[in-house]
Formats: C-alpha cells, sequence, structure tokens
C-alpha cells in the first residue's frame, strides 16, 4: 500500500492541477479578505473579528468552492488512468483493484487536507496583514477544527464524484455534477433543508449548526449514507468493469 | 503431454449477440515466437486480453506455465510482461519516471533495470524528455521498455510496430529474435501484416472471425507455400533426367499431368524452356508461382486480397 501511495504522488509530479488546486483553494480567502478590506474602508470603526472572517471564509469553501474544487481533482485522479491508456499497465502487474482504489482515496484525503490548511493558514496571514482583531489561540483552534471537519467530511462525499468520473470516463460530467450539488447548495442554503442535504449539512457540521425541527443524527446520517452508497457502487463498479 | 507456456481451451467471447472470439484453442510451445495473425477485428487483442486479465471470457480456459490464469493470477502475472493495443503512459513524466512507477509497484529492487530495459529499446540518450513530448514509435518503444522491465518469461505483444517507422521494425524484429534466443523468452505477437508476422513467427495461428482457423509452424508454412516453376511436359521422365543431369537441378517435385515443379532456378524458365525443346520435349505449359503467402493466407481467411 505505501508503495502504491508513493506512485500516486510520484504520478503528480510537474501537474499543473496541484498548483490549480492551490489557486482554487486561495480564493476563498482571498474574496472574504478583498470583502472586508471594502467594508473596513467604508466603516473604519467597526471592528473585523478574525473568527467572523474564519467562519465567512469556511462558508465559501465549503458551500461554493470545495465541492467543484475536489470535484476537479477527484475526476482527475481516477479519469487520468482512462485518458492516459495507463490503467492496464497496472492492472496487469498485477495490482488489487481495491488496493489501487484506495491508494487514490488516500492521496484525495491528502489533498484535500492540504487544500483546507493551506486555506485555513491564508486566511491567518490575510487577517494579520488587514489587522484584523480578536486573535487568539481558541479562535485559532476552533478555526481550525472547523475547517477540518469541513474538510474531512467534504472528501466523504466525494465517492458519488468518483461513481460518475468511472461511469463517464471523461472530467465534463464530473465537473457538471459537482457544478449541480454546488447550485443545490447555493439554493438550500438558507432553508431548513440544509440540515438534511449532503453537502450543505458539511458546514452545519463544522459550525455545529444544527436547527431544532431535525436532531443532528439526520445531517451526519445523510452524509454518511451518501458516503456509503457512493463508495460501495464506485468499488462493486471498478472492481468488475472490463479494461477496452 | 507438450509443455505450453500458454494455452487457450475452447476460448470465447460475447458480447450480447456478437462472438468475438470463438472457442479458441491456441498451443503456444516454450521458447518460441507465436504469431496471432488476423484481420483487423478478428479477436485477436480481445483474446490478448482475456489472457491478460482485463477482459472476462464468456466460457473457456486459460493456461499460462501449465496453471489456470483465473485461479492463479498473483503467480503468474509477474512472470509476464505486456503490451496491449497503444501503450499509455503519464505524460507529465519522463521515460524513467514512468518506469519507475511500474518497477517500484512489481517490486523491482535492482537500480539498473530501468537503464537498462531503456538502452534495450534505445530510449537512454535523453532521459530529461516528456513522455508527452514522444512521438508514436517512441511510446511503442517505451511499451516495450515497460514490458521486458522485468525480464519477464513470456512477453505478449499486441501489434508492436504500429506506428513505427521501417527502421524501427527491423529493429523490433532483431530485438525480439535476440530476446527469444538470449533469454529463451516465449513471445506472443499479433499482427494483421502476414509479412511482419513470417519473419518473426516461429508458429502461426490464423485467426479469423474470432475463429483460429489453422496453427501451422512457418517451416511447415514455407514449406506448402514455396516458390517454384511449374512445367507441363510431353514426356515427363525424360525430362527430369536432362534437368538433372544438364542444370543439376535436383529440388523438384513430379506431379500429375506432366507437371514438374522446380523449387530453383528461378529466372531461368526460358533458358530451360528453350533447352527441353531442343531435346525434343514438348513444353505445353509454363507456370510461375508468386507471393503464395499472401494468397494462401488470402485463401485462408476466405477472402480478396484487396477486400
Amino acid at each position: 500500500m505505501i508503495n502504491l501511495l508513493s506512485t500516486e504522488f510520484l504520478k503528480l509530479k510537474r501537474s499543473q492541477l496541484f498548483l490549480i488546486s492551490m489557486l482554487g483553494a486561495a480564493t476563498s480567502p482571498f474574496v472574504c479578505f478583498i470583502a472586508y478590506l471594502g467594508m473596513k474602508s467604508k466603516k473604519p470603526g467597526v471592528p473585523i473579528l478574525f473568527n467572523e472572517v474564519f467562519s465567512e471564509t469556511n462558508l465559501y469553501l465549503v458551500l461554493l468552492i470545495g465541492v467543484t474544487l475536489y470535484g476537479v481533482i477527484t475526476a482527475y485522479l481516477f479519469n487520468r488512468e482512462y485518458t492516459e491508456n495507463t490503467l492496464k499497465n497496472i492492472l496487469t502487474i498485477p495490482i488489487s483493484r481495491t488496493r489501487l482504489f484506495m491508494s487514490k482515496l488516500i492521496l484525495l484525503l491528502i489533498w484535500i487536507l492540504f487544500l483546507t490548511m493551506f486555506a485555513w493558514g491564508l486566511t491567518l496571514i490575510f487577517g494579520v496583514i488587514g489587522q484584523f482583531q480578536g486573535l487568539s489561540a481558541a479562535v485559532l483552534m476552533t478555526a481550525f477544527k472547523e475547517y477540518i471537519v469541513g474538510g474531512v467530511l467534504l472528501f466523504l462525499l466525494v465517492t458519488p464524484t468518483i461513481l460518475v468520473t468511472l461511469l463517464c470516463k471523461n472530467y465534463v460530467p464530473s465537473i457538471v455534477f459537482t457544478v449541480a450539488l454546488t447550485m443545490v447548495n447555493v439554493l438550500i442554503g438558507n432553508s431548513e433543508y440544509r440540515v438534511l442535504y449532503p453537502w450543505s449539512a458539511v458546514l452545519v457540521i463544522a459550525r455545529h449548526d444544527f436547527i431544532t425541527q431535525y436532531p443532528p443524527v439526520y445531517s451526519y446520517l445523510s452524509i454518511f449514507a451518501t458516503s456509503l452508497l457512493g463508495l460501495l457502487a464506485a468499488v462493486i463498479y471498478f472492481k468488475k468493469e472490463e479494461i477496452h | 503431454m507438450p509443455n505450453w507456456v500458454l494455452e487457450t481451451k475452447a476460448l470465447t467471447r460475447k458480447y450480447k449477440q456478437q462472438t468475438a472470439v470463438d472457442a479458441l484453442n491456441i498451443h503456444v510451445p516454450k521458447g518460441c515466437i507465436y504469431g496471432l495473425l488476423g484481420r483487423n477485428g478478428a479477436g485477436k487483442t480481445t483474446t490478448l486480453r482475456m489472457i491478460m486479465g482485463l477482459v472476462k471470457p464468456t466460457a473457456g480456459d486459460i493456461e499460462v506455465f501449465g496453471q489456470n490464469i483465473q485461479e492463479n493470477a498473483e503467480q503468474i502475472y509477474p512472470r509476464v510482461g505486456s503490451i496491449i493495443e497503444t501503450p499509455g503512459f503519464y505524460e507529465n513524466l519522463t521515460a524513467p519516471e514512468n518506469l519507475a512507477i511500474l518497477a517500484r509497484l512489481r517490486g523491482i529492487h535492482r537500480r539498473d533495470a530501468i537503464s537498462y530495459a531503456l538502452s534495450r529499446v534505445g530510449l537512454d540518450h535523453e532521459p530529461e524528455k516528456l513522455v508527452a513530448q514522444y512521438s508514436l514509435g517512441m511510446k511503442q518503444r517505451l511499451g516495450i521498455a515497460a514490458a521486458i522491465m522485468h525480464e519477464p518469461e513470456l512477453l505478449i505483444l499486441d501489434e508492436p510496430t504500429n506506428g513505427l517507422d521501417p527502421i524501427g521494425i527491423q529493429e523490433m524484429r532483431n530485438f525480439l529474435l535476440d530476446l527469444c534466443e538470449e533469454k529463451q523468452v516465449t513471445i506472443i505477437i499479433s499482427s494483421h501484416i502476414l509479412s511482419e508476422i513470417e519473419q518473426v513467427a516461429d508458429l502461426i495461428g490464423v485467426i479469423h472471425k474470432g475463429k483460429l482457423l489453422e496453427e501451422i509452424t512457418i517451416g511447415e508454412l514455407r514449406k506448402r507455400n514455396r516458390r517454384y516453376l511449374e512445367f507441363q511436359v510431353s514426356n515427363q521422365k525424360k525430362a527430369v533426367v536432362f534437368l538433372e543431369q544438364q542444370f543439376q537441378i535436383n529440388d523438384y517435385e513430379v506431379h500429375e499431368q506432366g507437371k514438374i515443379r522446380i523449387y530453383s532456378h528461378f529466372g531461368e524458365e526460358g533458358k530451360l524452356n528453350r533447352a527441353l525443346i531442343e531435346n525434343n520435349i514438348e513444353v505445353s505449359k509454363i507456370t510461375m508461382s508468386e507471393d503464395r503467402l499472401e494468397d494462401y493466407f488470402v485463401k485462408l481467411i476466405g477472402g480478396r486480397a484487396s477486400d
């Protein structure tokens, strides 16, 4: 498994997507920073607090940027073996399909967590540059925890995107799929159904923003059930699929 | 019982109503080059895909090194190298980096394995060049390097000369012959070009519409399709004695209706004809066989050369 994972890292050498994904992850902190600078110039007397900035940045990262960005990375990792015609080289070694699948999932988790921490770090740097207020170890730790929870839960929800990628063997349907998921996020982001829809429930859990009508278990269930169903369907399909 | 390196038993693959491979029985002896010959769409690639476990057979068995391949894949495949159709590589990496991935996955720890494989195919002079900048022929050679890097006992190559220039084809041919001779590697090579197979293979399996039409050694094939001059004469006995004595012709066959097939003296048919007539042996017909192997193949698959 270590060998498989190390080869997955080697495959990313000189890959432009890594840099592009960092730019994508930087979008949320950068846009929020510009917006808060605008607010500061309009209302210089109103302090801008670090915890607000962290929270807003995470909202954009989880609800808007994350689903599509991580979807693109997912599609790239799983689809390139088809587009570059390399899957047959690996499978005829032979390498277990399940182990190959799992090594890609682990790489994806590491990649998503790296981007999450990168966004968190960038938010902190922008906050220091903008001289926002209320920075403390507690604020940093709370924000870090929210970011990591958001990243891990979004990682769990990549399995349906993997399934779409394996079925279509093309980047476009996967990207369209994640854009559609994001659009639903935008539509129900302020409604009570946000606790039930897996991709918006991520932020609800990360922020502990539950509502009384639906107990927290509903949010957890919707995420884990979606993840598990996607994973099972994707692994079964990948294991049974013939390579042409 | 012969010691086959690879044997298929009634190997069949169906796609809905279409039968791509139909009860195929091929037998590959150890240390030989086996040419799987057939037109495009004959079922060659599907057969090789089934052997490599990329496609599941609808029926039948595959035995490699005397073991069922589905039950013993973990033991068998590390001893096999393959290129199935176009070889694929990570375009953002160099050739050594691509091979390093495969070496790590194969558990090859020999440091010189990658440089050895690249030098065998002549790709060792530009180690920094990205695969994205490779021509089709270079990718094909890199595919061969990937297939031989772990020193397999069985090498399966699906149309390996695709994209190669004439010199590249000749180099590939010599390389395969060397590999078979020096390392006793058994090689299965598929192609739709008879002349290409003929020059390397020891044994040929002709496949058409998924069925194996014939499995024949190259020696038997050449014997059956030797080039000859055929004279139809009035006095066969006298003609034979005359040709032996006057022209030292010993490689010939006598057939019915006064026909004599001579397997030498090509281009001298006029001289032979004149000499026979001057010795009162009447020649009623002279026939020259040309390109018989190609005709034989076309006849075997029941089509025309232009089909």
